[in-house]
């Protein structure tokens, strides 16, 4: 057997002392896409925010392994130098950087000797293009006042540049409109590949029928309770959660 | 102090002089002191003299175009031979400050020196004017006296830098000042770039009268010194006029910055707004006291006013204190104060693309910066004062 890409042993994550994460189990093999689904307040995103390192958040049991590698000992900057990505679902603004200067500062970090800056501005310009945005985007201060759906593009177009190997993508597709929601899902299936894994966070089939998961799994309060394959979504799609609430009311 | 007292013969200004004689040194009592230590002045360890050499002043030849227009560039020795009724007309009548009253009234019996720039009536400078003032003699007191004037209609951006580039030795003391008068209907865009060596010790007053209609655009820029204390006015006299009054501080190792501004309404529907920032690292402080006044008079006003400090380690401080003296009924406030670290989450999206810690602390203190400086519209200069920011930032970091 070859070492899954990404695996999440029993993991048990707190915040201010209110557990969150109760014992997530989940292995994802390069070139695989999952999707994970689940209520709000299930823990979706604070799952993504520990596996790329946030300080606020405290494993308190359990193990994650990337590439086989122990992710607890490692600071943020590593692991995305290690090929870890995360689209977040809520971007943060940085207000005073431009976009361009910090994709620049982002792809030097990234791909350190390998990185060329003479061809930066062609590759930039070329990403930004498939994704269908406008070149003014470039000076533009990092997430500083883009609209719902300029912040999701965003996230891609980063995918993009920084070529990662494990992409968590949260909630990407909301706040999207249709057209919208097309290019960012041909985006992702464009680095789809047998290089990346990817990790789909999302609240609707509409993306998943873009962007055709092989695993879906079903977070429920803290916990992944049920993984399938992609008629899992439209299972939920049609019958909600309701389900699974009962399923697990019956717990001590 | 012995040598004050011998020097009395020296000063060029007597009455000033007594002023200055008969004013109590500052004490950490006073309100205006009670954060900078007054005994930290080391007036006692420099020469006081009124000699003109002790500064060196320079600027970029102006185009022949410009000289034969009438805007004059040139240092105030040779502008006292050359412009006497110019002189007469304006020097020392931008109106008593209300702050540093000892040091004003020590700077006014003794400085013979630094920069003259005339704008006249209905001409515009295209490109940026750029001056500097020098310090040329150890151990000394050196008073630098700036005064600007910009005709009716007129407009023009200058560039103005302090620093001491051979550096220095011993401590110094500079105690400048700076007069500006915009004509009605004016234009001028003012960058004060501070960069003296760590030896200097600083007292900087700037006087700024502005009548019908004028804008002020000013960048106060604090990169160097061990101390520097500054009380910046700027007079809203005709309705009408504006004041974008821009502040950047960054301190590193035991820099201590002190400022105190004045937005002073006297007419109706003037105004002003301020934005003071300051970056802090390593054990270095800011002090930033700032009144907004708006006389009976002044219906319609808006004055505005922030303050925010980015404290870059454990030991750096910043302190805020706004304050509002408002009269007139009509009119439109506000002032916020900010202090705190480097926020965790910008940080966060930073190192979530692989950026190293470090390298996303020096981002964010430039885009903090960059918002600042961007304010001046004028892109060829915007570069030129990141690329200040950058180098303060990347030097004196035993870290990196
Ligand atoms: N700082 C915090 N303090 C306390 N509780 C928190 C904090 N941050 C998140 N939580 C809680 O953690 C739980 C999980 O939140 P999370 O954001 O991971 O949910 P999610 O599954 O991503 O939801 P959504 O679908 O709405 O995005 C929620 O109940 C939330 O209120
Ligand atoms: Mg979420």
């Amino acid at each position: 057997m070859t070492t899954p890409l990404l695996e999440i042993k029993n993991l048990h994550v707190t915040i201010e002392g209110k557990e969150i994460l109760k014992g997530i189990n989940l292995a994802l093999e390069k070139g695989q896409v999952h999707a994970l689904m689940g209520p709000n307040g299930s823990g979706k995103s604070t799952l993504s925010n520990v596996l790329m390192g946030h300080p606020k958040y405290q494993v308190t049991g359990g193990e994650v392994l990337y590439q086989g590698r122990d992710l607890a000992s490692l600071k943020t900057d590593v692991r995305a130098r290690a090929g870890l990505f995360l689209a977040f679902q809520y971007p943060t603004a940085i207000p005073g950087v431009s976009v361009v200067n910090f994709l620049r500062t982002a792809m030097k970090s990234r791909f350190g000797e390998a990185f060329q800056p003479k061809e930066f501005r062609k590759e930039f310009k070329a990403a930004m293009a498939q994704l269908g945005i406008e070149e003014s985007f470039a000076t533009r201060y990092v997430n500083d006042g883009f609209s719902g759906g300029e912040k999701k593009r965003h996230e891609v177009l980063q995918m993009a540049l920084l070529k990662p190997e494990l992409a968590v993508l949260d909630e990407t597709d909301s706040g999207l409109d249709i057209d919208a929601l097309r290019v960012v899902a041909e985006g992702i299936n464009r680095l789809r590949g047998p290089q990346l894994g990817i990790l789909l966070i999302t609240h609707y089939q509409r993306l998943l029928s873009y962007v055709e998961p092989d695993v879906v799994h079903v977070m429920m309060d803290g916990q992944i309770i049920q993984s399938g394959g992609k008629e899992l979504a439209h299972e939920l799609e049609a019958k909600g959660y309701a389900p699974y609430e009962t399923e697990k009311a019956p717990a001590p | 102090m012995d040598k004050i007292g011998a020097l009395k013969g020296e000063a060029i200004r007597p009455a000033a002089w007594e002023r200055f004689t008969a004013l109590p040194w500052p004490s950490k009592t006073d309100e205006e002191w009670r954060r900078t230590d007054p005994a930290k002045v080391p007036l006692g360890e420099v020469e006081l003299s009124p000699d003109p050499a002790s500064l060196r002043v320079g600027w970029e030849e102006i185009s022949p175009k410009l000289i034969a227009s009438g805007v004059i560039l040139t240092d105030l020795v040779s502008a006292k031979k050359q412009f006497p009724e110019l002189i007469q007309e304006y020097l020392m009548k931008s109106g008593a400050p209300e702050g540093l009253a000892k040091f004003v009234a020590l700077h006014e019996a003794l400085f013979s020196q630094g920069l003259f720039c005339y704008v006249p009536e209905g001409v515009s400078v295209e490109l940026p004017l750029r001056s500097w003032v020098e310090i040329a003699k150890d151990r000394a007191a050196v008073f630098p006296h700036g005064l600007i004037i910009v005709g009716e209609g007129a407009e023009a951006t200058l560039v103005d830098e302090r620093r001491a580039p051979g550096g220095v030795h011993g401590p110094i003391v500079s105690d400048e000042m700076v007069e500006i008068f915009l004509k009605a209907g004016s234009r001028l865009r003012y960058v004060h770039l501070q960069k003296w060596p760590p030896q200097v010790v600083e007292l900087f007053t700037q006087r700024v009268l502005l009548e019908k209609d004028a804008h002020f655009l000013n960048l106060t820029m604090g990169l160097g010194s061990t101390l520097s204390k500054a009380n910046v006015e700027t007079t809203l006299t005709q309705t009408g006029a504006r004041a974008d009054l821009l502040g950047l501080f960054f301190g590193s190792g035991r820099q201590h910055f002190d400022f105190q501004t004045l937005q002073d309404h006297r007419a109706q529907a003037t105004t002003s707004d301020l934005l003071y920032k300051s970056a802090l690292k390593d054990d270095s402080d800011a002090v930033y006291r700032g009144l907004i006044r708006i006389a009976r008079q002044a219906q319609k006003s808006d004055a505005y006013q922030a303050n925010r400090n980015l404290l870059l380690s454990q030991g750096a401080k910043a302190d805020s204190i706004p304050m509002l003296e408002i009269l007139a009924d009509d009119v439109r406030c506000t002032h916020g104060v900010a202090v705190g670290p480097v926020d965790e989450e910008q940080a966060f999206y930073l190192m979530s693309r692989g950026v190293p810690e470090a390298e996303a602390e020096r981002l964010i203190v430039g885009g903090f910066f960059e918002q600042v400086i961007q304010r001046l519209k004028l892109k060829e200069l915007e570069e030129g004062l990141m690329a200040q920011v950058s180098n303060k930032m990347n030097k004196g970091d035993p870290k990196e």
